[in-house]
């Protein structure tokens, strides 16, 4: 009986101890600089194809934190990039994801809450962690992936 | 009388046509994402110098469409939404976004229904019309700052910056480049294996410059060529060569962005090319020296 009384006792208390442990955790966050460096390095990959994108760059909950449209980029792909940019940083993996998913048949995947199944947004991650995404849009979709995962690869360099 | 009064519409209708006519594209000045990036910059600047606690600083065109938006570490989220929309406003109405605010305060509450059409209308303080010239060339809008009132402090610092710009930031050209002088031991030494002039760096076209330079030398026969967007001015040096352009090429492999190469084509209009020649080849057309007589040298412009 007493036994079984300090056991409890004990098991409450490492439960106790292991929520109180658990109330915050530390994460790592984008910085606005952080996004600076990403775009530019997309910038300077873009600029080199002749090619003119939008190239937006969102944090881990799909808010943007940097834009940049490249001269004589069509307008309609501020919004696209953004979109693909929350899509890639929300769901923790590249927007091709869903746009190959509706391609293969699960149209379904069209009704995901903030989700465009649009190729060209990639996650940003930082020691195995998604930190946010880069999004692009204005030429083709693999060519927007391909700015995008340049993009995101000086993401490998950062740690804090 | 009536027949008079006709007549006069109608002469009208011809002059004011005829008017119309002669003026039916205008020149204008755009934002470009280097000018755009200035205005944050100096946007910023302010924001560390003033100790603001934050911002999201937008810059959009002269029709409201984001061109550039950074947000500050530590802002709240929805700053960003927000720095656009009284950037589209103020663009959109070439009005600072105070004057909605204001509006509806004073009691115009109805105003708030301009949301309808418009989309991300937001009448609060902290948009600014970017100005060059007299002319509205896009707007700055801030959000996240200590208050709305250091949201439009900010951002009218961001639009004042746009005075001490240069023109060339706010053209939709790009930035003068210096004077280029390559000497003719250097021209002489580049047409002696061919080679690049002017171009040849990681920002050849789309940023600096719309044009390449080639000194170009063949020693014999090329592949069929398709530019996408360069179009080549060709000024035969020495040699000859036939130039076969146009036609349907066949094979064809794509080498690079936007450039083609084929081994063949069928077709095409064929040129013998002697010294004192010029050829302009307009991008997309296919064009190969097919036999050469080298030493075959001919300087190249490349515009895009």
């Amino acid at each position: 009986m007493t036994t079984h009384f300090v056991m409890t006792l004990a098991l409450g208390l490492a439960m106790l101890a292991a929520t109180v442990q658990a109330q915050l955790v530390e994460k790592k966050a984008l910085t606005l600089e952080g996004a600076k460096q990403i775009a530019a390095t997309a910038e300077a990959k873009a600029k080199a194809e002749g090619a003119r994108v939008v190239i937006a760059v969102v944090d881990e909950g799909g808010s943007l934190l940097l834009l940049q449209r490249l001269d004589d980029t069509q307008v309609a792909s501020v919004n696209v990039g953004i979109d693909k940019a929350r899509t890639a940083a929300i769901f923790r993996r590249p927007s091709k994801v869903f746009e190959d998913q509706v391609r293969n048949g699960r149209v379904a995947a069209l009704a995901l809450h903030g989700a465009v199944p649009l190729q060209g947004g990639v996650p940003i991650v930082v020691e195995g962690k998604v930190l946010g995404a880069i999004g692009v849009s204005g030429e083709t979709p693999s060519q927007d992936e391909d700015i995008a995962m340049a993009g995101a690869a000086v993401a490998a360099s950062f740690t804090k | 009388m009536r027949y008079l009064v006709r007549m006069l519409a109608g002469i009208t209708m011809v002059l004011s046509a005829s008017s119309s006519s002669a003026e039916s594209v205008s020149d204008k000045r755009g934002l470009t994402l280097e000018g755009a990036k200035k205005v944050i910059a100096a946007t910023v600047a302010e924001a560390t110098r003033v100790n603001a606690p934050g911002g999201s600083i937008a810059v959009v065109d002269e029709g409201g469409n984001l061109l550039a938006l950074e947000r500050l570490d530590q802002t709240f989220a929805a700053s960003a939404n927000i720095a656009i929309g009284k950037a589209r406003t103020s663009a959109l109405f070439k009005k600072p976004t105070k004057t909605f605010e204001d509006a509806i305060k004073n009691g115009r509450t109805s105003m708030v229904t301009l949301g309808g059409d418009l989309q991300n209308f937001t009448p609060l303080q902290g948009g600014i019309p970017l100005e060059w010239e007299g002319k509205v060339v896009g707007a700055i809008g801030v959000s996240g700052a200590a208050s709305a009132q250091q949201d439009e402090e900010l951002a009218i610092v961001g639009a004042k910056s746009l005075d001490s710009m240069e023109m060339v930031w706010v053209t939709n050209g790009h930035a003068p480049l210096p004077v280029t002088y390559i000497e003719s031991q250097k021209v002489a030494a580049s047409f002696a294996k061919g080679g690049v002039l002017v171009g040849d760096d990681e920002n050849m076209m789309h940023a600096s410059r719309n044009y390449m330079v080639h000194a170009s030398h063949r020693e014999k026969a090329g592949a069929v060529e398709i530019h996408e967007f360069d179009t080549d001015i060709v000024y035969v040096l020495k040699g000859s060569a036939t130039l076969i352009t146009g036609g349907t090429p066949v094979g064809t492999k794509t080498i690079a962005p936007h450039e083609f190469r084929a081994p063949n084509v069928n077709g095409g209009e064929t040129r013998k090319l002697v010294p004192g020649d010029v050829v302009i080849i307009p991008n997309g057309v296919p064009h190969w020296f097919k036999e050469v007589d080298a030493p075959f040298d001919y300087y190249v412009v490349k515009v895009r």
